[in-house]
């Protein structure tokens, strides 16, 4: 039968679990994050420089590409932590613009129009809201960050010597596990600017801010007081001290693993304590 | 005798520093379900916040509150999954079409997801939107809004629908459709319904039962159902001619009266006396009547009896005291 024709029946069949509710709220979530075309846009820049990456693996293990060329060559195409480092720098500025972009959409329309106590009648946490608009943005991150990583890792594996992989095994792991730490960062700090502001604009320039402008305040801390521990109020200053810890490379100058660790730790609970204060239903 | 729909024993709430609940005890619903419940009470009384509290939003600082069995606070989950919300404030997802807000909110009250879409137009078209099921809830009007928020309370089918001002901002019309949708929802769904309203007339259409709070507590819990029930009629009289003998002779028939002044009488009739034996009586002792108007205490004499604005309602006045009117009303 039609169902206008049909009229209302109470439903009193079996109810979802809680897992498949919360796949619900991480799919609309993720549907708002990709609605915008300008996401797409930035989806399909920040494929340029894996792409870059993935030539200069193949050049660099392709000898006969570049025989007869001068020696230093073979140093700068050398595939190890330097590499990684520099592409994670780069694909880092990529996901904080997409996080910029995409994140604002998640909480701030349900704020904008007093969505959230609809949220909250249900028997929907506010964790379960905000682990699901993290999730969403995570995937989403995710597309820029570990997954095309991991795949160079595995290129490079596939295409080096068979010494290559036992003198940098660190580089996968560490680059997904450095990756996934950063993914959280940039996903707590585009929500909660998100939950911050009701205008999706100045959320998202809110999240920019909130990485460039504490580098820049670092370097001024740094240049006034001639010390090295402005770095730490730098996100991205911060997670790559820890990067570097995980792909085995030298520590930059000023920065200890346990330091960066506490920075970030400290950073995320406050970014906690905003969400805290500003997801209430009433 | 049933559980109650909604029981509440010694409840405090308080937002921070300030207690907004003082111990509010009451058991509503206890007939069963398909009954509508009226919350009433002045701004600032605490109806919000008791709302809130049952929906597990505010932490009672003391006592409890149960609704269909379950703690509000303790088994805020089982509570939810069982109730319906409408909140006051025009909330809604703009970028979502009818049909898909709908559909997110029944899934995550937990309808299987194909179960979701289908219930989502089958409430739509049961509220009046279905023509206009697949329009984002921006482009739709302040009463298509209110509509689709009532729609995505039900759209579950819970067994406890909790209405925060369901017919505000509403045209005349729509306010009507909405009344008959609330008596839709206890009568041929068998849905409990909980109606927090300023507007009287609305509660005393709808509602079985009604609640009054006044700064933090209940002053009065009518059974409207049962005042209905038991139709105690109250009626004002006009005569000319001498009605010395009219009292005792309604008094004779089962009816209390109180003479006014001469010629004007309030009287309460007993639940079978017709009325067309007052006019007997009358002419009977050669008086000819002048006025004869029937009605009962309304709800908004019980409202302003409880707001310690009415000392009385006409009806207990008419029934052996004068009717007294404070002088700051």
């Amino acid at each position: 039968m039609a169902i206008y024709k049909r009229g209302y029946q109470r439903y009193a069949g079996p109810r979802a679990s809680r897992a498949a509710r919360l796949a619900v709220l991480v799919r609309d979530a993720w549907r708002r994050a990709t609605a915008q075309r300008l996401v797409t846009v930035l989806l399909a820049a920040s494929c340029v420089w894996p792409l870059l990456c993935a030539f200069f693996i193949y050049i660099a293990n392709h000898a006969e590409l570049w025989a007869g060329m001068d020696r230093g060559l073979a140093s700068i195409l050398s595939i190890d932590h330097q590499f990684m480092l520099t592409f994670m720098k780069v694909q880092a500025v990529f996901s904080v613009i997409l996080a910029a972009l995409a994140g604002p959409g998640l909480v701030s329309p349900d704020l904008a129009n007093q969505g959230l106590p609809l949220y909250f009648s249900r028997p929907v946490s506010r964790l379960d809201y905000v682990v699901a608009r993290l999730a969403a943005l995570a995937g989403l991150l995710s597309l820029v960050t570990w997954v095309p990583g991991l795949a160079l890792f595995f290129m490079q594996v596939s295409m080096a010597q068979p010494g290559w992989l036992a003198a940098n095994w660190r580089l996968g792991p560490g680059l997904a596990a450095g990756f996934w730490l950063w993914i959280a960062m940039v996903g707590l700090v585009a929500v909660a600017c998100s939950a911050y502001v009701r205008w999706r604009l100045i959320a998202g320039a809110l999240v920019l801010g909130y990485f460039f402008v504490l580098s820049g305040i670092g370097a001024v801390i740094n240049g006034i007081f001639r010390v090295e521990w402005g770095d730490l109020i730098n996100p991205l200053r911060a997670s790559y001290g820890v990067w570097c810890a995980l792909l085995g490379a030298p520590m930059p100058a000023g920065l200890t693993l346990p330091m960066s660790l506490a920075a970030l730790a400290l950073m995320g609970a406050l970014l906690a304590l905003v969400l805290e204060r500003r997801l209430r239903p009433v | 005798m049933s559980q109650p729909v909604v029981e509440i024993e010694d409840l405090h709430v308080a937002l921070g520093r300030r207690e907004i609940l003082h111990g509010v005890t009451c058991r509503l619903g206890v007939s069963g379900s398909g009954r509508a419940i009226g919350l009433l009470g002045p701004n600032g009384a605490g109806k919000s916040t008791l709302i809130r509290t049952l929906l597990g939003f505010h932490r009672p600082s003391r006592g409890s509150a149960r609704v269909l069995g379950f703690d509000c606070h303790r088994q805020r989950r089982q509570v939810l999954e069982r109730i319906g919300y409408m909140p006051e404030t025009d909330s809604f997802i703009a970028s979502m079409t009818g049909v898909e807000f709908l559909r997110v909110m029944g899934a995550l009250s937990g309808l299987p997801e194909e179960i979701a879409l289908e219930k989502a137009h089958e409430t739509l078209f049961h509220v009046g939107l279905g023509e206009a099921r697949y329009r984002t809830l921006g482009t739709y009007s302040l009463g298509m809004r209110q509509m689709a928020r009532l729609a995505q309370a039900i759209v579950h089918g819970p067994e406890l629908v909790i209405l925060d001002e369901p017919t505000n901002g509403l045209d005349p019309s729509a306010r009507r459709r909405m009344l008959d949708l609330i008596r839709q929802m206890k009568e041929e769904h068998g849905m409990s319904v909980i109606v927090c309203s300023h507007l009287l007339a609305d509660v005393e259409q709808v509602c079985d039962e009604a609640v009054i709070l006044r700064d933090g507590a209940v002053v009065h819990h009518a059974d409207l159902e049962a005042e209905r029930r038991a139709n105690r009629r109250f009626v004002e009289l006009e005569v000319e001619g001498d009605d010395s003998a009219l009292g005792a002779a309604l008094g004779q028939r089962g009816a209390a009266c109180v003479r006014e002044t001469a010629g004007r009488w309030r009287i309460v009739l007993p639940p079978d006396f017709d009325l067309r034996a007052l006019w007997a009586l009358a002419a009977a002792q050669g008086l000819g009547v002048r006025r004869l108007t029937q009605r009962r205490d309304t709800l908004e004499e019980i409202f302003m009896k409880a707001m310690g604005l009415l000392r009385q309602t006409p009806g207990e006045a008419a029934a052996g005291e004068e009717v007294g009117i404070r002088g700051d009303l």
